[in-house]
Parts: C-alpha cells; sequence; structure tokens
C-alpha cells in the first residue's frame, strides 16, 4: 500500500532547476532515506512535497489522493507532515503552545494526544513552560519533530534532524525516530550522516544535482559503496572487490 | 495652575487612549501579515459616520453603534482583504503601501461624495455634569473614552496574546512556514487579522465621533497618529502600540497647551524622528527570542 | 592610431522624452489660452513624474516628500526675485540648489531605512517644511500665501498663456534631457544595479548609500524646478497647495505611467495632468476616480503603461543581435607590485582568522593561502564555516582576528567595493547579475568605474557617443566573447538560462583583469553537462589570463578536476590540505562528510 507517490517532481527557483524530473514511492510504514550531497536538492524535493515551495510541476499523491496543487496548511492537515531543516520553530512560544498550536493541524481528524507525545520527549515535558528559543539545539530538535508529530501523521518529513547536534544525541535520535517508526508512520528521511541512514533506512534514493541518481535496498547502497560514487565522484579509495 | 497641567493631560491621555487603538489595529495587521494597511484611517471614519448612522440617523441607542459597528467595519476589512489584497500578495511592499493608501483615499472620497456636508455632529452619550477632581474638570465622555478605549485595547491584547484567535497570528508573524506546517493557512490568517483591524478601526470612529464629529479629515488624521504612535512604540509590538499612543497624545497636548497649534504638528514628527534615528525598534518593542 | 577609432555614435534616442515635450508645446502653440495653460502645466507634471522614476522606479525608494520639495523650489525662485531681485533665469538655478540640498538633507537619514520606515522619513520631512512655510509668516506670507511676480527674462515680461507656453516647455525639455542622459547613462544602469541586488552592486564598487543619495538629489533637483516653472504660472504660492495628499497623488505619475523608464514618467505626469481637464464634466469625482484608477492598475497591469505597451510589443521582437568587438586583443594585464618581504608566489594569504556568532566558533584559526594563478578550492559540509571564511575574505564579514593579505595589502580594514581597485572580483551563489539590465551592461559595470560622480560624467560621454564609452563597451565585448555570450549582448540578463548566466557572471568578474577571482558555489544549481563547459571555461580563464582562482563548492568531482589544491573545512578549522588526489581520499575526509567511518 503506497502512502507517497512522486512522478516527474520538477522543482525551481526562477533560473535554478534545484530538482529534476524526481520520481519515487514510499510504502505505508515504510523508512526511505533521501541521500546526496548540498544543493543535490534534497530539502528543495521534501520542501516541495510539503507545499511550501509555489514553483513545482509534476504529481505528488498521498494516500492516493492528488496534492500537487495543495497548500502547506492544507497538507499538513491532511496528514504529511514536515520537520524543516531550519525547524521554523516560534521563539517566543513556549514549548506547550507550540504544541497547541500544532493541533490545529490535526482538527478534523484525531489529534495525536500531548502525553503521548510528552513521553516520547520527557525532557520537553519537564520544559514545557520554557519558550521555544531559550532551549538548546537538541531540545529545539526534539520540539520540531513533536510539533510535526502532534499533527498525528501518516508520513512524516525529516530533513536532516541531525543537523548542527552534538554527536552525542544522534543516538538518541535514532532510538526516537525507530520508536516513531513502530507506530506504522511512514518516514521520508533527508540525511548526509552515514550512521543515521543506515540505522534507518530501509530503502534509498540518491539524489545528485536535482536528479535521481541511483535507488535501491540500503543494503545494496552500502555494499555498492553508492555514497562515495555520487559525492566524491571518481576520487575514491580503491577498495577490495565485495563478493 | 496646577489644575490646568491636570486636564491637559487628562486631554492628552483622552486622544492617546484613542491613538492607542488606532495603533493597535495598524500593528495587529502589520504583524501578522507584514503589510501597513494605509486605509485604516478611512476605515476607521467608516466607522465614526456609521456611528452617526446609527445614532443620529436611525435613533438607536449607543450601545447598538458600539456592537455593530466594530464588526461591520471587520467584515468589510476582511471582504477588502479577500478582493484586493489577494492578488497582491506576491507584490513587492511599495506596490502594497500604494493600493492600500489609494484605498484609503478611494473611501475618504466615496464617503465624501456621497454625504456632502464638512462635519456631521454626534451628540455625547452622557448628558450628567462632569466631575471635579482636585479642581480638574472631567466630563464624563472623557471619563468614557479613556476607560473605553483601554480596556478595549487592553482586550484585544489579552486575546490576542492568549486566546486561540491570535495563536495563528502570532504563529504566522513569528515563522510563517512554521505556522502553516501547523496547519494554519494564510488566507483563512490574513483575513482574520484584517477582520481584527477593522473591528478595531471601527470600534475607534465610535469612540471618537462625539469628540472631534464626523469628516474627511478624520481619515488623514487617524492613520497619520496612528502610524506615528506605532512607529514610537515598537512597529511589531502590541503593547507598544498602546503606549506609543499615550505618549503621543500627551506630547501633543502639551505642546499644544504651551506651544503653540504648530508646535503640536511639529513635535509628533520630531519624536517619530528621533525614535526612527536612535531606537529604530521602536521605544516599547516585544522581547524577542533568538530566531530558531 | 587614434582614439579617433574607438569615437561612436551619440546615443540619439535620449533625445527623445525631451523632443515630445518640445511637440506637446509646439502643438499647443496653436491652441487656446486655456488648453496652453494646460499643456504648459503638464510639461511641468512631465518632469516631476521622470523625477519620481529615477526615485520610486529606478531606486525604489519611495517618497511622500515630493509635494514639499516642489513648494520649496517655487518659494526659493519666488522670495529670490521678489527680496533679491534676481533675474528669473537665476533663481531657477537657485531653485535647483535649493532641491538639491533638501534632497541631501532627505537622504541623510533615509538611506538608512526602507519601506515603511523610509515612507515615515520623507512623511516627517513634509510635514515639518510645509509647517516652517506656513509659520515663517514674515518670509513667506504663511498661509496666507504670495504673490508670484512674472518672470522677466532678458527684459521681456511673461505675462501671455503663449509666452507662458514657451517658456516652460522648453525649460521643461531642457530638464527632461538632462534627467534622459542620467538615466539611459550608466548612472541610471548603477542605479538599477544598486537598487537590483545591492551586495553584487557593492562588490564592483557601487557605493549603495552613494547611488540612493544621488537618487533623492536628482529627483529633488528636477522636482524643485518644476516647482519654480509653476510658481509664475499659478501667480499665487500657498502651502496647502503642496500637502501630503498631493504628494501622493505625484506618486500616481510613475505607477500609472510606468516606473522603469523615462516615457513611464511622461506619460503618466502628463497624462494625469490633463486628464481632469477631460473629466470637467464629473470634476467632483476626480479624485475617487484617481484613487480607484490606480488601485485597478496596480492589481492589474502593474509595470503601468508602458510595461503593457512593452509587452504587446514584445512579441514582434527580433531576435538578440550579436554585435562583435573589432579586436580581441587587450592591452596587457598590469603587473602586481609586491609588498617588501612578500612571498612573490603566494597572491592571497590566509593566516589564523577566527569568527564567533555568539557561542558559535564559526570559523577556527583558519590559514590557507592562494599562488598567483593558482586555482584554490575549499570544500566541506555544510556549517563548516566555509562560507564565513569566504565572506570574510570578500569583504562582507568581519573577522574577529588573523590576517588577510592580497599582494601584502590587509584586506580586513577595506570595504567590500575597494577590493575591484585591487584587483579582486568575485561571483555569487546565488547568481547576483543584474537581472533587469543587458549582458553588456552588466558587464560593463564590472570594470569598477562605479563611483556616483564618475557615473554621471560617463553619462554624459555616453550621450555624445564618447571614447571612454567606447572602451568599456569594448572591454565589455571581448569579456563576453570569452565566455560565449557574444550572441546575448543586447539580451535582457533576466532572460538567460541559469548555466548562461553564470558565464555572465564570470565576464563581469574577468572583464576588469583582475588578478584574483573568488567563487561561490559557481556550478550550484546547474545541470551536469553545462558544468563541465564552466569548468573548462575556468580553466582556459586561469591559463590564458593568468587569473588565480579562490573556488568554494559542495560539488567535489567538480572541483578535484578544476583546482590544483584543495583546502577542506570542518567545524570551523581547516582539517586537511594538499592536491585534491591526496586530500579526497583521506579518511578523515570522509568522516567530515558522512558522519563516521566509512568502512566495509
Amino acid at each position: 500500500m503506497i502512502a507517497l507517490r512522486v512522478a516527474d517532481l520538477t522543482v525551481t527557483y526562477g533560473p535554478v532547476v534545484a530538482v529534476s524530473d524526481l520520481s519515487f514511492c514510499v510504502e505505508r510504514g515504510e523508512t526511505l532515506v533521501l541521500l546526496g550531497p548540498n544543493g543535490a536538492g534534497k530539502t528543495s524535493a521534501v520542501e516541495a512535497i510539503a507545499g511550501l515551495l509555489p514553483k513545482r510541476r509534476g504529481t505528488v499523491e498521498f494516500l492516493g489522493a492528488d496534492i500537487s496543487r495543495l497548500s502547506a496548511s492544507t497538507i499538513a492537515r491532511s496528514g504529511l507532515a514536515l520537520v524543516p531543516q531550519w525547524r521554523e520553530l516560534f521563539p517566543a512560544f513556549s514549548v506547550e503552545e507550540t504544541l497547541i498550536a500544532a493541533t490545529t493541524a490535526a482538527a478534523g481528524r484525531q489529534p495525536a494526544p500531548l502525553p503521548a507525545v510528552y513521553e516520547l520527549f520527557p525532557v520537553l515535558q519537564e520544559r514545557r513552560r520554557q519558550t521555544a528559543g531559550s532551549l538548546s539545539g537538541g531540545e529545539q530538535q526534539m520540539l520540531a519533530i513533536a510539533r510535526a508529530l502532534v499533527t498525528n501523521p501518516k508520513l512524516l518529513l525529516l530533513d536532516e534532524p541531525s543537523a548542527g547536534l552534538a554527536s552525542g544525541i544522534t543516538r538518541t535520535l535514532i532510538a526516537t525516530i525507530a520508536r516513531i517508526r513502530q507506530s506504522g508512520v511512514a518516514i521520508v528521511l533527508v540525511e548526509q550522516n552515514m550512521e543515521i541512514a543506515r540505522a534507518l533506512g530501509e530503502r534509498c534514493c540518491m539524489l545528485s544535482a536535482g536528479r535521481l541518481a541511483w535507488s535501491g535496498s540500503m543494503h545494496e547502497a552500502i555494499e555498492r559503496n553508492e555514497a562515495e560514487r555520487v559525492y566524491f565522484g571518481e576520487h575514491r579509495q580503491s577498495r577490495p572487490a565485495e563478493g | 495652575m496646577l489644575s490646568q497641567l491636570g486636564f491637559v493631560v487628562l486631554a492628552g491621555i483622552k486622544f492617546g487612549a484613542l491613538y492607542a487603538l488606532t495603533a493597535l489595529g495598524l500593528v495587529v495587521v502589520h504583524k501578522a501579515t507584514k503589510t501597513v494597511n494605509f486605509a485604516h484611517g478611512a476605515f476607521a471614519m467608516l466607522g465614526a459616520f456609521g456611528s452617526f448612522l446609527i445614532v443620529v440617523n436611525w435613533g438607536w441607542p449607543y450601545w447598538a453603534a458600539y456592537l455593530m459597528i466594530p464588526i461591520a467595519i471587520g467584515v468589510i476589512a476582511a471582504t477588502i482583504e479577500f478582493l484586493i489584497l489577494r492578488r497582491l500578495r506576491q507584490a513587492d511592499m511599495f506596490t502594497v503601501v500604494i493600493a492600500t493608501v489609494f484605498l484609503g483615499i478611494a473611501l475618504s472620497e466615496g464617503f465624501r461624495l456621497t454625504y456632502n456636508t464638512e462635519l456631521l455632529a454626534v451628540p455625547s452619550l452622557f448628558a450628567a455634569p462632569p466631575f471635579i477632581v482636585a479642581g480638574v474638570v472631567i466630563t464624563r465622555d472623557t471619563m468614557w473614552v479613556i476607560v473605553g478605549a483601554l480596556l478595549a485595547a487592553l482586550a484585544c491584547i489579552a486575546v490576542f496574546r492568549y486566546g486561540r484567535i491570535g495563536r495563528g497570528m502570532r504563529a504566522m508573524a513569528a515563522n510563517i512556514r512554521g505556522a502553516q506546517l501547523c496547519g494554519y493557512s494564510i488566507d483563512g490568517v490574513y483575513m482574520l487579522a484584517w477582520f481584527l483591524g477593522g473591528v478595531l478601526a471601527g470600534l475607534t470612529g465610535v469612540f471618537i465621533a462625539p469628540v472631534t464629529g464626523v469628516s474627511v479629515d478624520l481619515s488623514i488624521a487617524i492613520i497619520t497618529a496612528g502610524f506615528v504612535a506605532g512607529v514610537i512604540g515598537g512597529f511589531d509590538s502590541p503593547r507598544g502600540a498602546v503606549l506609543g499612543g499615550l505618549l503621543l497624545g500627551v506630547a501633543e497636548s502639551l505642546s499644544a497647551a504651551y506651544g503653540s497649534s504648530a508646535m503640536k504638528n511639529c513635535i509628533s514628527f520630531l519624536l517619530l524622528f528621533l525614535v526612527l534615528m536612535w531606537r529604530p525598534q521602536g521605544l516599547f518593542p516585544e522581547r524577542s527570542g533568538r530566531s530558531v | 592610431m587614434s582614439e579617433r577609432r574607438l569615437g561612436g555614435r551619440p546615443d540619439l534616442t535620449a533625445l527623445g522624452p525631451a523632443l515630445l515635450v518640445l511637440v506637446c508645446t509646439a502643438v499647443g502653440l496653436g491652441l487656446d489660452s486655456y488648453p496652453q495653460y494646460v499643456i504648459a502645466v503638464a510639461t511641468i507634471s512631465m518632469v516631476v513624474g521622470i523625477a519620481l522614476v529615477v526615485l520610486v522606479g529606478l531606486a525604489r525608494c519611495i517618497t511622500l516628500a515630493s509635494g514639499s520639495i516642489m513648494a520649496i523650489g517655487g518659494y526659493a525662485s519666488t522670495l529670490a526675485v521678489a527680496n533679491l531681485h534676481l533675474p528669473y533665469l537665476v533663481t531657477l538655478v537657485l531653485a535647483i540648489l535649493a532641491g538639491g540640498v533638501a534632497g541631501w538633507i532627505i537622504a541623510f537619514p533615509g538611506t538608512r531605512f526602507r519601506g515603511h520606515n523610509l515612507a515615515m522619513v520623507t512623511l516627517v520631512f513634509q510635514s515639518v517644511a510645509i509647517i516652517l512655510i506656513r509659520e515663517a509668516t514674515w518670509l513667506t506670507g504663511g498661509a496666507e500665501g504670495i504673490h508670484v511676480p512674472p518672470p522677466e527674462i532678458f527684459g521681456l515680461v511673461i505675462a501671455s498663456d503663449r509666452a507662458f507656453l514657451i517658456l516652460i516647455g522648453t525649460a521643461s525639455a531642457v530638464m527632461t534631457l538632462a534627467v534622459t542622459i542620467l538615466v539611459r547613462g550608466p548612472f541610471g544602469k548603477n542605479l538599477q544595479a544598486v537598487a537590483g541586488n545591492e551586495i553584487a552592486a557593492e562588490a564592483f564598487g557601487a557605493s549603495v548609500r552613494g547611488y540612493l543619495t544621488a537618487a533623492f538629489v536628482v529627483s529633488s533637483v528636477a522636482i524643485a524646478f518644476a516647482g519654480a516653472l509653476l510658481a509664475p504660472r499659478v501667480r499665487i504660492l500657498d502651502p496647502d497647495s503642496f500637502g501630503v495628499l498631493d504628494s501622493v497623488f505625484m506618486l500616481a505619475y510613475p505607477i500609472i505611467g510606468g516606473m522603469h523608464s523615462v516615457w513611464g514618467g511622461l506619460l503618466g505626469g502628463g497624462g494625469l495632468r490633463v486628464l481632469p481637464e477631460l473629466l470637467r464634466p464629473v470634476a467632483d469625482y476626480q479624485e475617487l476616480f484617481f484613487a480607484a484608477l490606480v488601485i485597478f492598475v496596480v492589481m492589474f497591469f502593474p509595470g503601468g503603461l508602458t510595461e503593457l505597451i512593452r509587452r504587446t510589443t514584445s512579441t514582434f521582437k527580433q531576435h538578440p543581435t550579436r554585435v562583435s568587438a573589432s579586436s580581441s586583443a587587450l592591452p596587457a594585464c598590469a603587473a602586481v607590485s609586491f609588498e617588501t618581504g612578500q612571498r612573490a608566489d603566494e597572491l592571497l594569504v590566509v593566516k589564523g582568522v577566527d569568527k564567533h556568532f555568539e557561542a558559535l566558533h564559526a570559523v577556527n584559526a583558519a590559514s590557507l593561502s592562494v599562488p598567483m594563478g593558482g586555482i584554490h578550492g575549499l570544500i566541506g559540509p555544510n556549517g563548516a564555516g566555509k562560507t564565513s571564511l569566504f565572506n570574510i575574505i570578500s569583504g562582507f564579514l568581519a573577522a574577529d582576528g588573523g590576517r588577510v593579505a592580497f599582494a601584502g595589502t590587509s584586506l580586513l580594514e577595506l570595504r567590500p567595493r575597494d577590493r575591484i581597485g585591487l584587483g579582486i572580483t568575485r561571483t555569487f551563489q546565488n547568481v547576483a547579475i543584474f537581472g533587469q539590465l543587458s549582458c553588456l551592461d552588466n558587464v560593463i559595470i564590472g570594470l569598477g568605474r562605479n563611483p556616483v560622480i564618475h557615473a554621471m560624467a560617463a553619462s554624459l560621454d555616453h550621450f555624445v557617443g564618447g571614447a571612454a564609452t567606447q572602451d568599456a563597451k569594448h572591454r565589455a565585448l571581448v569579456a563576453l566573447e570569452a565566455v560565449g555570450l557574444a550572441d546575448h549582448g543586447t539580451s535582457r540578463a533576466g532572460s538567460l538560462s541559469l548555466g548562461a548566466q553564470r558565464r555572465l557572471e564570470i565576464a563581469r568578474a574577468i572583464v576588469s583583469q583582475p588578478r584574483l577571482i573568488l567563487l561561490d558555489e559557481p556550478v550550484s544549481g546547474v545541470a551536469e553537462s553545462e558544468t563541465e563547459e564552466l569548468r573548462d571555461l575556468l580553466i582556459r580563464i586561469n591559463a590564458e589570463r593568468n587569473i588565480a582562482l579562490l573556488v568554494v563548492e559542495h560539488n567535489i568531482p567538480f572541483v578535484a578536476k578544476l583546482c590544483q589544491s584543495l583546502s577542506v573545512m570542518g567545524a570551523g578549522r581547516i582539517v586537511a590540505q594538499g592536491s585534491p588526489a591526496e586530500v579526497i581520499s583521506l579518511p578523515i575526509v570522509r568522516q567530515l562528510y558522512f558522519g563516521e567511518q566509512v568502512t566495509a
């Protein structure tokens, strides 16, 4: 059962073509990783899917419904949530108010109960009266993810959740995302950190200069060293041939 | 001597309260939509005119005016947002400024042509005699404007700050993308902001009608005072708008009483200029957190 | 051989707008008294329209002070005639000076702001100026106004409508010509560049503050001149004719006529001034009609009349014509002289540069060097500090410590726009060409001859077809040929594809014959095939012209084939340095990108 189908997605900013004819699918409950160097178009792709970018062509279908022309708020309300690369929080809002604000998107459907979200992020419960602007980097990332979860999504887009975070947090992040996945949410994870990608990804798409360079299972990607080829081109360590 | 000072200050607070209400209307719309509605003064003038219609022409009681006018002007404002401003969402700031400026002019002219008199008088609310406190004469009307307008402003700030209605607007003001991801639609929030701005403009009009009467000049006078008060207080800060308005009102009253009428006009602009140069974020800006 | 060979044709099209003004005047001579009055006043409004096109259209500065400037011009001239008994023509010059000073006064605080705050500053000036005029009864007659004596020119008294028309029409045509020359020449181009992309303009020597101030001064000069022409025609000057509402209505001229061309100012000013005459039967509804018209145009025809005309005629536009340079040989590049003690082969030396953003140590004791004629790359993952370091080198960010020296000269104290004089140019990650200018004009700006006064003189040179203009054009064409864009000289830069725009940026960066070009993600967003072409172009430029390159990029295969040496940045530090082959296969570099050791 397909949660998300993207066909020939093209995203432009003026004369810049950030994404060109991108196509991929995500099944219900599956975790897909989008890999690629900076400027490959990963962020543009997920932001376009979430409806934040106006100049997009191609088709995006979510749970069978065409969301290609819908606004970001409508898409959020239909159960597709994005945790953007720059988090985009509200500095003066308290943790609690941020989460309450997000319940707007769940209106009409069943909102995720706040206690369940707090259970996933106990630190946020502790700091629920603090303003978002006063939280540490890691806590802000958690808040951004929690805010997306409150909207009770069927599909979660995570754009480089580990960016700018201390390496110790990586374990916690992996565990948290794994738990989220357990509740049946499909996940599209944009990452450059291979550790996280390998731990969580089931399938993987590699982007390069806006195009799909390679797609397949995560296992294959690691075996065939696809990431190195996409990032570094011909310059890589010579490796003993694998069986 | 002191009683005269008291009287002047009180008059200043009375106008200050009206400026505060106006500035608040401007700030609410600007905070949520990043545009300044230069037709705000015209909206207030229409509100004053509506008050004239209801109280003088139709002979209904004042409370009907206070209830119906703000909502009516709010609806008009929201409709204008839908019909005109929505089209201009992608346009640059100059275009939007010009559009609202000329919109204000169109509305004032429209009014002037339909009701071809210079000044329409609106009776005061209270017939009873004024109070005298410490030698200062305080009319009931003055009390009503000060208390009423300030209470309305505070109520609006409370709704904005704590209510569900305000949350979407504050979220949009803080981060438009984040707000959309929470499910707030730009169309919905913008229209709501303009509705709220219109309500405040209408309220200003109803309060000001018995004080100054209804005339076309109201339109420009109100938007100028409101804008100046907003910039002085801090343009994105609701409480700055209220405090800026009060400050402006008192400053003007003092300079008119102890200086000259030309001084009065100069003072507001000089104050504005000083604030712009030395504290461009305003005298009472909102404490904002780090951007995340 | 002489400059004669390089001399070009004068720019006769600049005479167009002034000719239109004269034609209107001539037409008026055949009409009755009242139409002559109307046309005279209309030509004055044309001048105001053009002035506002310069300020509001080209410089994108909003102003609510036009009314007061007009009043200042009118009162200056009138008072000089009445009190100082100066000849009228001399008082016109006085009015111009007064306008210029007023414009400069507004610009002083004004150029610090944009948008609403700028509108506020101009509103303050407008209101205070009118209040002062109204209060200075002893001088100006106060609110009652003053009577304006009829002008006397060489003994001739101008009193009849016909005489006024000739005087005003001619004077308006002269001012129109002067402003048109400025707009059509490098001054107008640079002004548009500054308003379009401040950072790029500064990088090529155009001071944003300088040009915006000049825009205020030029437009105020013209508007004050218009006021001085108007005063004797209306016979009585009073402050209330020049209020805020009048300023607002004057803004309608460029909005309706078209904000980006002199013709727009003419059409808007003249048309809107004549319109009330046609609306005589419904005189009362005039202002309502105006306001509705403005709103309508703003909503449905955002560029005004001239934009509408341009769009309908652009379907008939012919293909861009190839303009060729007469010879591709340019004089040899000047040798770079080094300060003593400087190693001759190290052109750019960066040593121990530090930068903190609050708690973040963005750049940590970074050092690198670029040899003469070398190509050096700077790579690293997002957030590694490459951009910060690059901005420090190019002057757009202040360093907290360390040294950056170019041929021995320290760069850290210099403003960005001083670098082009030393021989350093740059390109931008978000391609920063000036979209509304032609490719040729974009490259000409790259020459760096952009201080305000210089550009004004160059505009005059452009009008008469002088040698300097030809030289600039020639150099620009050579640069365009070098990057393969010679066919697009006259095309609008914004209409090019991304790859072509990036090549245009390179042409702009090489035309001043620099010693070093700083390239910020030169292939970001470019398709694979064009990436190869760009790389070959850069290698060629480096080899043929001996220009050193410092390249920041994310595209590692591109950088590996282009650069002779690489620095890798991670978490603010330079983590590795050496040839591409050495550096890229280092484990530490892989760890930087993938977050962990990539092992079998």
